[in-house]
């Protein structure tokens, strides 16, 4: 790649960087049991809840903060962030012409809009402000056919029964420290519920924005897909830029019963801080999927461009038999970006396949790594998986780590894995470039070629989203 | 060949050992490790019992020396043209660097070779030489033995080191080999026992530029085995082959942790490592790759094939792969399954009994490492031995 | 077809060039007129792909003498795709794999690319459905290959067709075809060759760099050049191609050898 090119490229600013002026109701900066008191308190909790965050929270503080990680950062004062934040207003409205103005303008500027006239056809929104879900699309006509698609907190007061059934039976309170964490001051974020039989209408969304510049964000997210029942689901995510570091620590836990299948989406595109490696996201985020019933599926996707750090691991707990697990995941660093990220397919039942497709991107200063663990169990016969793990490096600087972890107790079980490193050859884009593609769209080419197994499984309405987000962030990496 | 080098080594080990105690479980190299095995080998008293008698006969030209940890020197050994002992002050130069080189200088297998060894064999090798065959061997008790191998500038060795055991023993090994530019050596490892005794074996290579190293290691049959090659190419431009077959049954556990390190471009690794686990064993992989900045065009291949022989049997392998140069060739695979069904079927089909079949299918993969060793280890039946430890 | 008055589309005055200080290129003068069909014939190793190669543009290639002029500009001046878009063509003698790139997508952007240069309008996706469904005819190419990975898993002869399937598509001023004969079976050899006459016009020109006769068979060239050590030691009409083939390049060792070259 030639280096006059490079000098030429410039750098795209983050376009989703803006703080919008509002009121927000804040606690105190800080963490105790009192706090966790008066956020469930705040919230109107039911006891149940109540009892449930205590607990988290006295697991907490027995637990250590994770450091094997390949990460490095600063210590997180815990104390000095605040825990609750919501935009002033009552309740959540009824009607979206009574939410105020500014969050629907906001909305708009990030492309979602939630207005009657605007939104999207086809996908319902639940729109998530600073950890308070102020909109969702599409209520009435999803009730329709029995599906639940609301915030958090409007479950556990509509459908406490489900809340209290299914929160926390796939992410215990005491699985890591970030979900203890979570599970202690989660504030809010989203529900579904698919009913037997019940193939979702339309694609869900939940679309998170973080404003506020000193408080954590803590989201819950649940989806329960019953017997026979099928939604696909994207998460999409944008945040202020600031210079200080904000913690993201979510909670995202999936059931599927008999036959179910539940496709749940990412395109991560949190605040990555400068290029200097100031400012940006922690996002710290449990993610888990348990194929509890027969025959049933989840499937991760995830296109995960932002953060300052990324710690994740989506992954599907098969004990269903003939259940069907998949990871589908494009993970891009830049500037100081470090990501460790990957997934754990753990094969509980017989006859269960899970399926890893990951495309790590490391350019500029940045580290990439994979993590994986596949495991099978000793009742796990007949079961299988394919892993594929590739990594393109972008310039000399960056790192590209791999460490797939395998275990098996089950000879009738056959795991295979395969993994490759490779660069953009300069034969490749000096081809593209002679047939009059520019250098940079060259090298996205080559780049959202690299992704398009992880892309062809995304939604439509994103898959050329994220090919975009790619594009851009990858502006000014190339030399 | 007890040398006055080593006390001040011994000393360092034992404060060493004091300092690090035992390995423990939250350390990610020993999270799998039977650590109640490891204590055991910690524990016992050096090995009483001199050399074996009933070795094969070495092949033709080939120059055998027997190390049991004890037996204090190889005074009137004839050298052949091309072997010449350290001096002195060559040893306590070279002692101990090449594992700091390869990173080896606070693992606790090497501390503890540090704290138990009386006895040094270091060579150096200059030109072409006969193969050299080293058997180590005692029982009853720990034998500790240190090597090394200096190749000169093209230097040129196939070496054979034996390794065997009976009843309740250790072997801890330390090799440390450095080879000049241009040099070849081919390495075999053969390690065998009788399912009692444990193995703890660490080799630190070293290689420089246009330097060839073929390191074959087959080992089974130790009830608690570690084997620990690291390779460091130092200033890359050298080809490193790694071939290792570890085998397993009863109640066995089996480690093989490599780590190979490129610190200058246009290095070469070809690795695979084979895993068969029957019984209620439990074999383990760890295989690290380390390509950084300096290491632009390696090419490195690893591949990890595990045989699950068993329902109580236990694979657990995980290759690291760590890069930072852009341009470079890196590719790894791991697979974990039983003997292949349709291949089995193909046999029997042939009226080949089911047992047999299987037996045919597990000589195959055993072999494809095992005809690797070098030739010298003919004279040992390698593919006879593993079998039998299989068997058994 | 030689009118004095064309257009001068390429003028190679004193062109040296090395990769990684090695000089390839010592003194290549050449002039291509619109209309006009040039045959360059050398052995292997004689710097024809290097030509090629400095002509669009690669960054392995130095220059490190003389000048191009294209259209009286100056060629240099120009990225690799800036070349391309004004219309100068390369037809690879190895095309590159790109796995993942969908070929009907680079096509397109390619096209269009070229397009805007052009004054046309941009092609939308199904627009460009229609448009690159002709150019196939020209080339004799299954549809299915737009559906593939550019030149992924290709035969030699898929490869070079899908080269001057891109030629049909760009419409190029001046295009270079490196060996795209090399590799293809008689059949294919005249499809291509057909592709290559239909696509040229009075105000185009085509540099068909080669070894053998058989394209000359069915291109006819206007001028026939022979490299040798990165020079071009003769030129003559088609004659000198069908001479090449009787007498060998053995004169070609003498000739350099009186230079003092060789
Ligand atoms: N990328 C390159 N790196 C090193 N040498 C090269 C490269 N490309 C061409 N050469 C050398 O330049 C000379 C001319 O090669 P080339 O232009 O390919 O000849 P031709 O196409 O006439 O066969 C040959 O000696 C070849 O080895
Ligand atoms: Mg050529």
């Amino acid at each position: 790649m030639t280096s006059s090119s490079t000098k030429d490229l410039v750098s795209q600013p983050y376009k989703y960087g803006f703080v919008t002026e509002i009121e927000t109701d804040k606690i105190a900066k800080g963490l105790s049991e009192d706090v966790v008191r008066l956020i469930s308190a705040k919230k109107e909790e039911p006891d149940f809840l109540l009892q449930f965050r205590l607990r988290a929270f006295r697991n907490w503080l027995t637990l250590e903060e994770p450091d094997w990680a390949e990460l490095g950062y600063p210590e997180i004062d815990y104390q000095d962030i605040v825990y609750y934040a919501a935009p002033k207003q009552q309740d959540k409205k009824a009607s979206l012409d009574e939410v105020d103005p500014k969050l629907l303008e906001t909305f708009d500027k990030l492309g979602i809009p939630l207005s009657e006239q605007k939104r999207l056809s086809n996908v319902a929104v639940d729109a998530v402000f600073d950890s308070v879900s102020i909109a969702t699309t599409y209520k009435e006509k999803l009730a329709e056919h029995g599906v639940v698609f609301c915030s958090f907190s409007e479950a556990v007061k509509e459908h406490p029964e489900l809340i209290e059934r299914y929160l926390g039976s796939v992410v215990s309170s005491n699985d890591n420290y970030f979900a203890a964490l979570n599970s202690a001051v989660f504030s809010d974020g989203s529900f579904v519920f698919i009913p037997k039989g019940v193939e979702c209408p339309m694609e869900l969304s939940t679309y998170f924005r973080i404003n506020s510049g000193d408080t954590g964000q803590f989201e819950r997210t649940l989806i329960v897909a019953e017997e026979g029942a099928s939604v696909s689901y994207l998460e999409g995510c944008t945040a202020p830029m600031f210079d200080t570091n904000q913690l993201h620590a979510a909670v995202v836990e999936l059931v599927a019963l008999d036959d179910a299948s539940i496709k749940y989406s990412t395109v991560q595109n949190w605040y990555a801080g400068d290029e200097n490696g100031v400012g940006g996201i922690y996002n710290f985020v449990t993610k888990r999927g348990q194929c509890r019933g027969a025959r049933s599926r989840i499937s991760w996707t995830q296109v995960e461009t932002g953060s300052a750090i990324t710690w994740k691991y989506p992954s599907c707990l098969l004990q269903g038999a003939d259940s069907v697990g998949e990871f589908y995941s494009v993970a891009l660093t830049n500037n100081c970006q470090q990501a460790d990220t990957g997934t754990k397919m753990v094969h509980v039942g017989p006859r269960t396949r899970s399926t890893i497709v990951s495309k790590g991107i490391s350019a500029g200063r940045s580290s990439n790594s994979y993590r994986g663990l596949v495991q099978m169990g000793r009742n796990a016969k007949g079961a299988r998986n394919y892993s594929q793990c590739d990594s393109m490096l972008i310039g000399d600087q960056a790192a590209a780590n791999t460490y797939p972890y395998i275990r098996s107790q089950q000879p009738q079980a056959a795991i295979e894995h395969e993994a490759s490193t490779c660069r953009i050859s300069e034969d490749q884009l000096f081809y593209l470039q002679s047939r009059g593609i520019g250098f940079e769209e060259a090298v996205s080419m080559m780049v959202s070629g690299f992704c398009r197994d992880v892309f062809n499984q995304l939604p439509m309405e994103f898959a050329a989203e994220a090919d975009k987000l790619l594009a851009l962030k990858l502006e000014g990496s190339v030399g | 060949m007890v040398s006055s080098v080593l006390a001040p080594v011994q000393e360092r080990g034992r404060a060493a050992l004091e300092r690090l105690g035992l390995p423990t479980r939250r350390q990610e190299a020993w999270r799998l490790t039977d650590l109640k095995r490891l204590a055991a080998v910690a524990a016992l008293p050096p090995s009483s019992t001199s050399v074996r008698q009933d070795l094969p006969a070495p092949s033709e030209g080939v120059l055998r020396l027997v190390l049991d940890g004890s037996q204090p020197s190889l005074e009137g050994q004839v050298w052949p043209q091309g072997f010449s002992l350290l001096n002195h002050a060559d040893l306590e130069q070279v002692l101990g660097q090449i594992l700091d080189h390869c990173g080896c200088a606070e693992a606790w297998p090497v501390e503890f070779n540090h704290a138990s060894s009386h006895q040094l064999l270091a060579l150096r090798i200059r030109g072409k030489v006969p193969p050299l065959e080293l058997v180590l061997s005692g029982g009853d008790g720990l034998v500790a033995t240190r090597v090394i191998l200096i190749l000169d500038e093209k230097a040129d060795l196939d070496l054979l080191e034996v390794v065997l055991a009976e009843g309740v023993s250790a072997h801890s090994h330390v090799i440390e080999v450095h080879l000049g530019q241009e040099a070849e050596l081919r390495h075999g490892f053969l390690a065998t026992a009788d399912g009692q005794a444990s193995l703890l074996a660490h080799l630190a290579v070293e290689q420089a530029p246009r330097s060839r190293y073929a390191f074959t290691s087959v080992v089974t049959g130790w009830s608690l085995g570690r084997v620990e090659p690291r390779v460091v190419q130092l200033e890359g431009q050298a080809e490193t082959t790694l071939k290792g077959l570890a085998m397993t049954s009863a109640e066995q556990q089996l480690a093989t942790h490599t780590a190979v390190r490129f610190d200058g471009p246009e290095g070469e690794l070809d690795q695979l490592q084979k895993c068969l686990a029957s019984g209620q064993s439990h074999t383990i992989f760890n295989g690290a790759i380390d390509v950084p900045r300096v290491a632009q065009r390696t090419n490195a291949a690893q591949l990890s094939r595990n045989l699950l022989l068993s329902g109580q049997a236990r694979v657990d392998t995980k290759p690291e792969l760590e890069i930072v140069a852009d341009d470079v060739r890196c590719a790894h695979g791991a697979t974990v399954s039983q003997l292949q069904e349709d291949e089995l079927f193909y046999l029997q089909s042939r009226g080949i009994g089911a047992s047999d079949a299987a037996a045919l299918l597990l000589r195959g993969a055993c072999q494809e490492v095992i005809e690797q060793l070098p030739s010298l280890a003919k004279a040992w039946q390698p593919l006879n031995r593993v079998m039998e430890s299989l068997d058994r | 077809m030689i009118r004095p008055d064309a257009e001068l589309l390429l003028e190679i005055t004193d062109l040296h060039a090395a990769v990684e200080d090695k000089p390839i290129l010592k003194g290549v003068n050449l002039q291509v007129r619109a209309g006009e069909i040039h045959a360059v014939m050398g052995r292997n190793g004689s710097g024809k792909s290097t030509l090629s190669k400095v002509l669009a543009g690669h960054p392995a290639y130095r220059v490190t003498g003389g000048s191009v002029r294209y259209r009286s500009q100056d060629l240099f001046e120009l990225e690799p795709e800036e070349r391309a878009r004004l219309g100068v063509f390369l037809g690879f003698q190895y095309p590159v794999e790109i796995p993942g790139v969908s070929n009907l997508e680079f096509l397109r952007v390619a096209t269009n690319a070229r397009r805007e240069k052009q004054g046309a309008e941009e092609l939308d996706t199904f627009a460009f459905e229609d448009h690159v469904g002709e150019k196939l005819a020209v080339v004799q190419m299954d549809p299915a290959f737009l559906e593939r990975s550019v030149n992924e898993g290709f035969s030699g002869g898929e490869k070079k067709r899908n080269e001057i399937l891109q030629m049909a598509l760009l419409e190029p001023v001046v295009s270079i075809l490196d060996e795209t004969d090399s590799g293809l079976d008689i059949d294919a050899l005249r499809i291509v060759a057909g592709g290559v006459n239909q696509l040229a016009t009075t105000d185009n020109a085509t540099l068909l760099i080669t070894h053998y006769q058989r394209l000359l068979d069915e291109i006819t060239p206007d001028y026939v050049h022979v490299m040798a050590a990165g020079r071009i030691l003769r030129t003559g009409g088609r004659e000198l191609a069908l001479e090449l083939e009787q007498t060998g390049y053995d004169w070609v060792d003498k000739e350099l050898a009186a230079q003092g070259v060789a």
